[in-house]
C-alpha cells in the first residue's frame, strides 16, 4: 500500500530541480505588451529552467497537455506558470501539475496580466524585466518547495440554505434527491418567495404560483429536508465541512396565526437551533426595483404602475374592455430599463450614491410577455413599448416577433435621454414624451391611460449574511462569484455557493439552472468522507525548536499551537507543536521564532528571502 | 550617458485585500511605474524586523506593505504587524536608513485609487532619496536578528536556572 503510494508520486524533492517555466501570451492581453519570446529567451537562461515554453492560451486543453507530457518526458520536477491572476488559475495549475505527476504544491504562479502587461501598457521594456524579474523570483521560491499534502478534516454531510424562495426551493430538492441532508431556512413565513406571486411566467404562461407549490411539496413531503420559517441565521463558525451555524426565529405575531402551512419542523417554543453543515448555500434572491417617488411619475400618478403590479391585477380582470381602476383603458404604455442600465449623471444615484448600471435581464421578456397577453385579451387596446434594447434572449425572441405582428407600437430612447412622464390632457391620464430613434430621434408624445414601468432587479439587502459568511459583494452590490464562466456558483469563501439572483437578475429559467449548478456544487466535498483544505499552516521543526515558548504567546487562535514535552537523546524537552485543524496560517508565530524553527507551510520566511533575491538579482531585459 | 535611478519597489500584498486590489488596477488598466514588484502574503505578521533589513540591505530600495488594516481577516495579526513596523521604524531611525523606505498602509480589494496614490508617492521619494544604503541596512538587519535570538538566551537562562 505504502508502496503504491510512492510509486504513484515518484518525483521528491530529494531530486535536483528541473524547473518548466510556461509563458502564457494570453492571445495578446500579455503578449502585446511584454515581448514574451525575449523573456523566454532570457528564462531559459536561469539556474535549473529545464524547459520554457510561451503559449498562446496555456490554460486550453493543448496548453495543458503541453505541461503534463513535459513533466513525463523532459522529467520536470518543479512547474512555474507566468499567466493571469492567481485567483484564476492558480488551482488549474496545480491540478494540471498533479495530472503530471507531480505533488501540486511545487508549482508556483505568477501573475504578468493583471499585474504587469495590464498595468504597464506603455511601459513594455519595463513590463518584460518585471515579468522576469517575478519569475525569477517564483523559481527562487521553487529552490525551497516541498512537496505538501492538502489537510484532512472530517465532514458533516448536510448543507443549509438560506432562502426558501424558488433557488433556494430547487437546491433543497436537488441535495435531497442526492441523499444529503438539507436544513432550509427561510425568513419570512412561507415558501415560494416571489415567483409565487407572479400571476403568469414566461415561457409556459403559468402561474407563479403553480412552479412554486411544486417545488414547495418536493421539500417538504422530503424526509431529508428540515425546513425552518420565520427564522435568520444569527451565528456561522468554521470552514468547508465544519460549519457551525446557529438559526434564531422571530416570534410568532401572534398565536392565532396558524394557517402557515410551512411552519412545522420546529417546536412552536423553540427560540433557536444549533446546526452543524458541510456546505452552505445562499439563495436569498433580489428585489424588484423601487422606483423614487417621481420618478415616470411613479407615487405621484395614479396611472402609474409596477410591472409586477400591472400583473396581478390584469390576471383578474374580466375579458371585454379594459377597465382599470373603474376607467376604461385605450391607450397602454410600457417602459423598459426602470431601475437597470441608468446612465451617470442622466439618472438620480441610489442610496449608495451608486447608479444600476446593469441589466436585469429578465424584463424585456417579460414586458413583451404582458404586452402581447393584453393585446390578445384586449385587442382594441393601443399598446406602446418604450426600450432602448430589446433582450428576449434565451429562446424567447417569439415574443416580440408576435407583439410586433399583434400591433404592439415600438419606440426607441436613447439612455442619455429617457422619455419624460407627464400628467395628460384631454381626458388621457399621461403623456410621454420621448425622442423615438426609430424615426431619426423625432419627438413624440404619446398620450396614455396607464404606464406600466419594467422595473429592474437590485439585490436584497442582507449586511448581517454578508458579514458572517464574508461574502464577497461585486459593484452591483449583488453577490460575487469566484468566476462567471469558470466557476460561476462558487464563492471566494471554500465551501459557500450561490444560488439564483442573490448573484445577479436572473429570469426563473436561469435561477433554476443556477440552483441545481449549486445544489451539485455543495454535493460534491460532501460526497467524501473527509473534505481536503490547503495545506497552508504553521510547521514547527523539532530539531530546530528550543522549547522557547514565544509563538505560544504570540497565537492568537486556542489550540492551534501547543507544547509537548518529548524525549531527546534520553532527556525530555519542551517542543512546539501546531494542530493543523485549528490553525488559520495567519504565521505570526513565525516573526517571533528565535530559530526560524516554525514556518507556513507554502510560505516559509527562506522561501521569501528567496523571492527577494530573485527580484534584486534579475538583470533587466533591454529594449 | 547619465544613468537614471531606478528604484526597486517591494509591495508585499495581502492575499485578502491588497493582492485582489492591485489586480482591481490592472483589470482597470490603469497605470503605474514597472519597477514596482508584488509579492503576495497570506498575512505579514510573519515576518520579522530582520526580514525587512534583509530585503533592503539585498539592494531593495523601498517596501511597501499593503495589508488588510481594520478588515485584517486574522485575530489580532495587523496589530502585531504595526507593533513590528514601529520597532523597526525606530531601528531604521538609529541605523541611518531613511523612514520613507518602508511604508505600511491598508489597500482594500477595490481600493484602486489607494493602491495608485501609495506606489506612485513611494516611486517619486525613491528617486529624490537614491538608493538604499546597503551596509546601513546590513548593520540593521545583523542588528535585528541578534535581538531576536537574544530572547532565546534569556529564555534559556531562565529554563537553566
Amino acid at each position: 500500500m505504502s508502496e503504491q503510494k510512492k510509486s504513484s508520486n515518484p518525483k521528491t524533492e530529494s531530486q535536483k530541480p528541473r524547473i518548466g517555466v510556461y509563458i502564457c501570451r494570453c492571445g495578446g492581453n500579455i503578449s502585446d505588451v511584454v515581448n514574451t519570446d525575449a523573456l523566454a529567451g532570457k528564462v531559459k537562461q536561469l539556474g535549473d529552467v529545464a524547459a520554457c515554453r510561451v503559449e498562446t492560451f496555456m490554460c486550453s486543453d493543448p496548453g495543458q497537455a503541453t505541461i503534463v507530457e513535459d513533466i513525463q518526458k523532459q522529467n520536470l520536477n518543479r512547474v512555474v506558470v507566468a499567466s493571469c491572476s492567481p485567483f484564476l488559475h492558480e488551482l488549474t495549475f496545480r491540478t494540471v501539475v498533479q495530472r503530471g505527476g507531480l505533488n501540486p504544491f511545487l508549482y508556483e504562479h505568477v501573475n504578468i496580466r493583471e499585474q504587469d502587461s495590464w498595468a504597464h501598457k506603455h511601459d513594455p521594456v519595463g513590463a518584460t524585466s518585471k515579468a522576469l524579474r517575478m519569475i525569477n523570483a517564483a523559481v527562487g521560491k521553487l529552490h525551497h518547495a516541498e512537496p505538501l499534502e492538502r489537510i484532512r478534516m472530517g465532514n458533516h454531510r448536510q448543507t443549509l440554505v438560506v432562502g426558501g424562495g424558488i433557488a433556494g426551493l430547487k437546491t433543497a430538492a436537488e441535495l435531497a434527491g442526492k441523499g444529503v441532508p438539507v436544513i432550509l431556512v427561510e425568513q419570512s413565513s412561507s415558501l415560494g418567495g416571489r415567483v409565487a406571486l407572479l400571476a403568469r411566467t414566461f415561457p409556459r404562461e403559468d402561474e407563479g404560483s403553480v412552479l412554486a407549490k411544486k417545488l414547495i411539496a418536493q421539500v417538504t413531503d422530503h424526509p431529508l429536508v428540515r425546513i425552518f420559517t420565520r427564522a435568520r441565521i444569527e451565528r456561522v463558525s468554521g470552514f468547508i465541512g465544519n460549519f457551525d451555524v446557529k438559526i434564531a426565529f422571530e416570534p410568532k405575531p401572534d398565536a392565532s396565526a396558524s394557517s402557515d402551512p410551512q411552519g412545522a419542523g420546529h417546536s412552536a417554543n423553540a427560540a433557536e437551533v444549533y446546526a452543524s453543515v458541510g456546505t452552505i448555500i445562499v439563495a436569498t434572491g433580489a428585489d424588484p426595483y423601487k422606483p423614487a417617488r417621481g420618478e415616470y411619475g411613479f407615487g405621484e400618478q395614479p396611472a402609474v404602475v409596477s410591472l409586477a403590479d400591472f400583473l396581478r391585477q390584469l390576471a383578474t380582470l374580466p375579458n371585454g374592455n379594459f377597465i382599470w381602476n373603474g376607467k376604461r383603458v385605450r391607450n397602454v404604455g410600457f417602459l423598459h430599463c426602470v431601475g437597470s442600465r441608468q446612465v451617470e449623471g442622466v439618472n438620480p444615484p441610489q442610496a449608495d450614491g451608486k447608479i444600476n448600471d446593469y441589466c436585469s435581464r429578465y424584463c424585456c421578456t417579460a414586458i413583451l410577455q404582458q404586452a402581447l397577453t393584453l393585446k390578445m385579451r384586449f385587442p382594441d387596446v393601443n399598446v406602446f413599448d418604450f426600450y432602448q434594447d430589446i433582450r428576449t434572449y434565451g429562446g424567447h425572441e417569439d415574443y416580440y416577433t408576435k407583439s410586433s405582428a399583434a400591433g404592439v407600437v415600438f419606440l426607441r430612447y436613447h439612455a442619455e435621454e429617457p422619455p419624460v412622464v407627464e400628467p395628460g390632457e384631454n381626458g388621457s391620464a399621461l403623456k410621454v414624451r420621448v425622442k423615438d430613434y426609430l424615426t431619426f430621434g423625432e419627438e413624440v408624445e404619446v398620450p396614455l391611460d396607464l404606464l406600466v414601468l419594467g422595473v429592474g432587479l437590485v439585490a436584497h439587502d442582507i449586511p448581517e449574511l454578508i458579514d458572517l459568511l464574508k461574502l464577497p459583494v461585486g459593484a452591483d452590490r449583488f453577490l460575487q462569484e469566484v468566476h462567471p464562466k469558470l466557476r460561476p456558483v462558487e464563492t471566494a469563501v471554500n465551501g459557500v455557493l450561490l444560488a439564483g439572483t442573490a448573484q445577479a437578475p436572473m429570469n426563473i429559467e436561469e435561477t433554476l439552472s443556477a440552483a441545481g449548478a449549486a445544489a451539485v456544487k455543495a454535493a460534491i466535498p460532501l460526497s467524501r468522507d473527509a473534505v481536503e483544505l490547503d495545506p497552508f499552516v504553521a510547521e514547527v521543526n523539532a530539531e530546530k525548536c528550543n522549547g522557547c515558548e514565544r509563538c505560544l504567546t504570540e497565537c492568537a487562535y486556542t489550540g492551534a499551537l501547543f507544547k509537548e514535552t518529548v524525549q531527546v537523546d534520553g532527556e525530555s524537552a519542551v517542543k512546539a507543536r501546531v494542530n493543523p485543524g485549528l490553525c488559520f496560517g495567519c504565521g505570526a508565530c513565525v516573526a517571533v521564532c528565535p530559530t526560524r524553527a516554525i514556518d507556513l507551510k507554502g510560505w516559509t520566511l527562506d522561501q521569501f528571502d528567496a523571492m527577494i533575491d530573485g527580484l534584486v538579482e534579475a538583470v533587466p531585459v533591454e529594449g | 550617458m547619465a544613468f537614471e535611478f531606478e528604484p526597486k519597489i517591494l509591495v508585499l500584498a495581502t492575499l485578502a485585500c491588497a493582492y485582489p486590489g492591485a489586480d482591481a488596477v490592472g483589470k482597470a488598466h490603469l497605470e503605474y511605474p514597472s519597477n514596482v514588484s508584488i509579492l503576495r502574503v497570506p498575512s505579514p505578521a510573519l515576518f520579522p524586523e530582520d526580514f525587512f533589513a534583509r530585503a533592503y540591505a539585498r539592494g531593495i530600495d523601498g517596501i511597501l506593505i499593503a495589508s488588510c488594516g481594520s478588515d485584517c481577516p486574522y485575530k489580532g495579526a495587523y496589530d502585531k504587524l504595526a507593533a513590528r513596523i514601529d520597532r523597526l521604524v525606530q531601528r531604521m531611525k538609529e541605523g541611518g536608513l531613511e523612514i520613507e523606505r518602508m511604508r505600511l498602509t491598508a489597500i482594500c480589494t477595490v481600493c484602486i485609487k489607494a493602491f495608485l496614490k501609495e506606489v506612485t508617492q513611494m516611486d517619486s521619494r525613491l528617486r529624490e532619496l537614491g538608493p538604499v544604503n546597503r551596509s546601513a541596512a546590513t548593520e540593521i538587519w545583523q542588528a535585528s536578528l541578534r535581538e531576536l535570538q537574544a530572547g532565546e538566551i534569556v529564555q534559556m537562562a531562565r529554563s537553566a536556572s
